[in-house]
């Protein structure tokens, strides 16, 4: 009976538009009953429940992360030494004044950058037409390749560091032996292959992300597609990767952070001394060996600085790249 | 009968060209595979060669021993040596700048053969012969046993701690209304992003001056406890994608909250919690960031990594390297072999849900 007046009651229905009376059934729906504070105080309820559940990251976050980072803050405008603190002394932005005549703080922080722009595109460009290739119809034994192009990622990277010696050895490595020698090329080093084989056995993540990302690509759009007459290189470039720049994007963070010595997904377990960042071999050398702490703290806040605005950069451009389809965040939690 | 014919030729060539493109690619699949893992087959070839192989230039690239014969109680090398009659694998005696002399192994018994020549431009005769004295003899002098103990109860306890905090935290934020819900996400997904140098200068102090943590584990197994953030976002995006029906259900059965996380979401999310508890197994596993810094005054609590670093561990030629280089790794790479239906499985990165 109720809706029946319901529908009586909103006699401007006629005029609504065509939209609208697709959406009539909302004028239909019975007015949702109103129980004063009670729907607040579950809402409490639950929001305290969830936050109970939430509190070890919160706990975490201040005692790990935002202390620490306030505390290199602090830390950075004085002149504080491992083996005197008590000597230390508030000496405000020298630090930073210092950091501006350090070239050696220049160069090991344009090396980070130069290393980033070279290692990044590398490793997106080999996971992305690896995934490619790998979610190709026609490839036998997917999961067993998808393993095997995974397996160098979970290597230590001291491993690595060891195969690496191993393999541009000038008498016994394969590197001279197999390739160089036979074409006379002149010999290779350590200081340059371990990046690029540090950087290729790393794109494990990236490459299982953008695969399974292919992988759930609905079929039919695919056939509409190939029906319509687009070829391969056509569906890849208007079809694949349109669909998969979410996961795009979130390799694209993985690998930066990766490569400004962060750690994501996987750890390698890389030593601060044979980063592929510089800076953050210059910082903790400055940590180590001079004890340093306040001058370090002013390095690592530069870094953090530089760091964070490149992250904000592509955060931004994402709306411009990235397609959403539906964020689940907007909807009710 | 014309056309039905020329239909079923189209077909056979069709099929061809199919096939063969199938054959094209998962032949250059396989080479980019065996390029791509190559250096690991250095590593496994490198570890089960002799000392001296290293050396000799050369010996072929698989593990070979030198071909000896032994004439009159001393042992001399054996080579192919360019006669009349072919060539002939004869051990070399008398070695000199243009002539030398040789025994012929099949009849010792006509003496010396004298063959004009320089002997160096001779190929020793090579046999292959893996061996696995590099492992036996570091099993020897690196005490593994206790080692592996220290990693697995690092992981172990660490896991179960990252596992707890990452599952709980996870269910907060994906099914209650927390006030700046999104915010805490952003957040979390903020700190992913934030380099380690800028953490280690204040935690290096405060764990060793002030808790006084140097030579402990707590630095390595505490953290873990209070989550981390990208096996969160993981957990997340999975419970998120699971409908909200059931827990309504089971919430009006009178299931709590705790309840309804054990016996409705964990068991839709297995694929997603056992990822990551074999990414953080893999992490912990070759974690060294922390340990070199807090591990080194005590070397009875080292972890494999450490010791892989650590001159000991690393072996004293470059096939001992190698070896313990293996070792290093077997564990991993076993693990992952066996999971490979689970790992990295069913994992919801925002808008790619299946």
């Amino acid at each position: 009976m109720e809706w029946t007046y319901n529908l009586l009651a909103t006699p401007d229905l006629t005029y609504r538009s065509r939209t609208d009376l697709m959406n009539f059934h909302r004028f239909l729906a019975p007015p949702k009953p109103k129980r004063v504070g009670s729907k607040s105080l579950l809402t409490r309820r639950s929001a305290v429940i969830g936050l109970i559940f939430a509190s070890p990251w919160i706990l975490g976050f201040i005692l790990l992360k935002v202390i620490p980072i306030l505390a290199a803050l602090g830390f950075s405008l004085t002149d504080f030494r491992m083996l005197e603190p008590e000597q230390t002394q508030f000496i405000g932005l020298k630090n930073y004044l210092d950091i501006l005549h350090d070239s050696a703080a220049g160069a090991s922080l344009f090396g980070s950058i130069r290393n980033f722009l070279f290692i990044v595109p590398l490793q997106m460009v080999s996971a992305l037409s690896l995934a490619v290739v790998i979610s190709s119809a026609r490839l036998r034994n997917q999961l067993v390749l998808r393993t095997l192009f995974f397996l160098p990622s979970i290597i230590p990277a001291i491993a690595i560091y060891a195969i690496t010696i191993g393999l541009t050895d000038p008498f016994s490595g394969w590197l001279n032996r197999l390739i160089l020698d036979p074409l006379k090329l002149p010999s290779s080093s350590l200081r340059e292959v371990f990046p690029f084989i540090l950087a290729l056995w790393s794109i494990g993540p990236t490459f299982i992300i953008m695969l399974s990302a292919i992988q759930s690509i609905p079929t039919e759009i695919i056939e509409a597609a190939r029906v319509d007459g687009a070829g391969p290189i056509i569906r890849l470039f208007a079809i694949v990767l349109p669909m998969i720049s979410p996961a795009i994007f979130f390799s694209l963070v993985i690998n930066m952070t990766n490569a400004f010595g962060g750690v994501v997904l996987l750890d390698r377990g890389l030593p601060f001394n044979r980063s592929l960042s510089p800076m953050e071999g210059y910082i903790t050398a400055t940590v180590f060996s001079g004890g340093k702490l306040g001058y370090a703290s002013a390095l690592a806040w530069v870094m953090l600085v530089v760091i964070m605005t490149l992250v904000v950069v592509l955060f931004r451009s994402a709306r411009y790249w990235v397609y959403f389809p539906k964020e689940g965040d907007n909807e009710e939690i | 009968m014309k056309k039905s014919k020329r239909v079923y030729t189209s077909t056979l060539g069709l099929r061809l060209w199919e096939f063969t493109g199938t054959a094209f690619v998962n032949l250059s699949i396989c080479m980019l595979l065996m390029v791509y893992l190559s250096p690991l087959s250095y590593m496994l070839v490198t570890s089960l060669e002799s000392h001296f192989q290293l050396q000799d230039t050369k010996a072929p690239l698989w593990p070979v021993k030198v071909v000896t014969y032994t004439y009159q109680g001393i042992p001399y090398n054996v080579y192919n040596v360019p006669t009349e009659n072919g060539i002939k694998q004869w051990a070399l005696v008398k070695p000199s700048r243009t002539a030398s002399d040789f025994i012929d192994p099949a009849n010792p018994n006509e003496g010396l053969i004298h063959w004009q020549g320089a002997w160096r431009t001779l190929d020793k005769v090579y046999l292959p012969n893996p061996t696995l004295d590099n492992f036996i003899e570091l099993w020897k002098t690196v005490k593994y046993i206790p080692i592996l103990g220290n990693t697995l109860f690092v992981v172990f306890v660490s896991g179960i701690g990252v596992l707890c905090a990452s599952i709980a935290v996870a269910y907060g934020i994906s099914r209650f209304p927390i006030p700046g819900g999104n915010l805490l996400l952003l957040l979390m997904i903020g700190t992913i992003m934030i380099p380690d140098s800028i953490l280690i200068v204040p935690s290096f102090f405060i764990f060793t001056r002030i808790l006084n943590w140097n030579g402990s584990y707590l630095p390595l197994i505490l953290p873990p406890f209070f989550g981390s953030g990208v096996y969160i976002f993981l957990l997340r995006q999975k419970f998120k994608s699971i409908p909200r029906d059931l827990d309504e259900a089971a919430m009006l059965d009178g299931a709590g909250p705790l309840r309804i996380l054990i016996s409705i979401i964990l068991p839709q999310s297995i694929p997603v919690v056992t990822t990551v508890a074999l990414l953080h197994f893999f992490n912990m596993w070759n974690e060294l960031r922390v340990s070199s810094l807090y591990l080194g005054i005590r070397p009875d609590l080292q972890t494999i990594a450490f010791t892989g670093q650590s001159a000991s561990g690393f072996g004293s030629t470059s096939e001992m390297t190698q070896a313990s280089t293996v070792l290093l790794l077997l564990v991993p790479t076993i693990i992952l072999l066996l999971s490979q239906r689970f790992f990295m499985q069913d994992m919801i990165i925002a808008g790619t849900e299946k």
